[in-house]
């Protein structure tokens, strides 16, 4: 990005007000990775700025090199993803992966992967199927790309293959001759579920059927998982998906 | 550049307005300096004022000089309509167009969680509670046509969906003055989605 003017394709994955009548929209792109940028003007009923830097929008941006960030001089939108605006069930979800994302990725990384996981999710979450199962699909494939691959095969102490749970600061299932109390334990079917998240498709994820209880579990697991080793701090999203 | 002490303590405080940068704040303050001593002082006392008499009604949240503003003590006012609005400005504008005539009430805010702005900081039981006393027969949710103002309208339309009450939004269009071709695809669908007859 040493050029004054570029151009970049980007998911809006957060606004803030900015000024009087500015936003600061902040951008995972595909070629820059995550960084803010100034939208002059956006908050006035008249802007061409303004729907195209609302999150949950994928659009086309041109940027000038600013003193402080980036001024968007143009947006061409691509995709709007408005099942999250319309539907206050769907909005929690949708705004947790930007959330998370955002927290995630610290820099003006590409990091294309990364992306098209968040892009993909956000359609899926717009289709019928068990949403919290594509957060937790999110959650594993997002640690997955920023090269902190959870370990859901062998115990890493002595690489057994009977896993009795997860140990978060290991990163990794754990046998039960290497147990510790703080560890969660897991059931076959949870063990098993975390392995189907991590190797499909995206797009396969909403065909598994889970129980109840290996979603709590999973859920418990990939919480523990990002907080040691990824450090996402107080989602606040998460409050309102619990709700 | 060297002020003197007072100049530099006034351009410092003007700088805290919005939008105010150094530059700004230095002209409005050689136009302070022009002015006479009595028009300063009009000046700051507006503002002492302001910040001391007016306060936030005890019914609808808007500005007030009382416990009551203006609009929930005005008994011309229609009592059926209930317009809910994000600030307290808001209802400012509203007034502007003297297209409406019934009550507001303010919710200082959107759903933004990200913010920490819940429902519990929206306050949202009270205007339940609001509604069902006064007994309304319409509820308008005028909160600003972005990701957050939608969702809190979504957010409130299922909140009063066990209320006996009608639950509308007011519509989307094209803003007065502009050209079609310069609008954004999303206020267009929405301004013929919202079209009527002539």
């Amino acid at each position: 990005m040493s050029s004054r003017i570029f151009k970049d394709e980007g998911l809006v994955i957060r606004t803030r007000v900015l000024g009087e009548a500015d936003r600061l929209v902040t951008l995972l792109t595909l070629k820059g990775g995550k960084f803010e940028a100034a939208a002059r003007g956006a908050r006035k009923m008249k802007s061409r700025l303004a729907a195209g830097v609302d999150i949950f929008t994928r659009g086309e941006y041109t940027f000038h090199r600013g003193k402080t960030w980036p001024i968007i001089t143009g947006q061409y939108p691509k995709e709007r993803f408005l099942w999250f605006r319309e539907d206050p069930e769907l909005y929690p979800y949708g705004l947790y992966l930007a959330e998370l994302a955002d927290r995630l990725i610290v820099g003006e990384e590409a990091c294309p992967e990364l992306y098209n996981l968040l892009l993909g999710s956000w359609r899926l979450l717009g289709k019928s199927g068990d949403r919290s199962l594509i957060l937790r699909a999110f959650e594993l494939k997002a640690a997955q790309y920023l090269g902190y691959s959870p370990g859901l095969h062998n115990c890493p102490g002595c690489g057994s293959e009977q896993i009795r749970g997860f140990g978060p600061g290991e990163g990794s299932m754990v046998c039960s001759d290497c147990w510790s109390a703080d560890f969660i334990s897991l059931d076959s079917g949870t063990i098993a579920l975390a392995r189907r998240l991590l190797e499909v498709p995206l797009h396969q994820v909403v065909m598994i059927r889970p129980s109840a209880r290996q979603k709590n579990e999973l859920s418990r697991m990939n919480s523990a998982f990002l907080a040691y080793h990824l450090d996402p701090g107080e989602l606040k999203s998460k409050r309102l998906l619990d709700e | 550049m060297v002020y003197p002490g007072a100049l530099k303590k006034l351009v410092e405080v003007l700088c805290l307005f919005p939008g105010i940068g150094p530059k700004t704040a230095q002209r409005l303050a050689f136009f302070l300096l022009g002015r006479s001593r009595e028009e300063v002082v009009a000046i700051a006392r507006a503002m002492v004022e302001a910040k001391d008499r007016l306060t936030f009604c005890e019914h609808c949240g808007s500005l007030a000089e009382a416990e009551q503003c203006d609009y929930c003590s005005d008994p011309k006012r229609d009592r059926s309509l209930l317009c809910i609005v994000q600030e307290p400005r808001d209802v400012l504008v509203l007034e502007q167009t003297g297209k409406y005539r019934g009550l507001y009430h303010v919710l200082h805010g959107a759903l933004s969680p990200l913010d920490g702005i819940g429902p519990e900081e929206l306050k949202l039981d009270r205007l339940v509670q609001r509604i069902e006393k006064l007994g309304l027969e319409e509820v308008i949710i005028a909160t600003n046509p972005n990701v957050e103002g939608d969702a809190t309208a979504g957010y409130l339309a299922r909140l009063f969906n066990p209320l006996p009450v009608r639950v509308t939004r007011i519509a989307f269009g094209l803003p007065v003055g502009g050209d079609i071709e310069y609008a954004d695809e999303l206020t267009l669908s929405r301004a013929l989605e919202g079209r009527r007859e002539m």
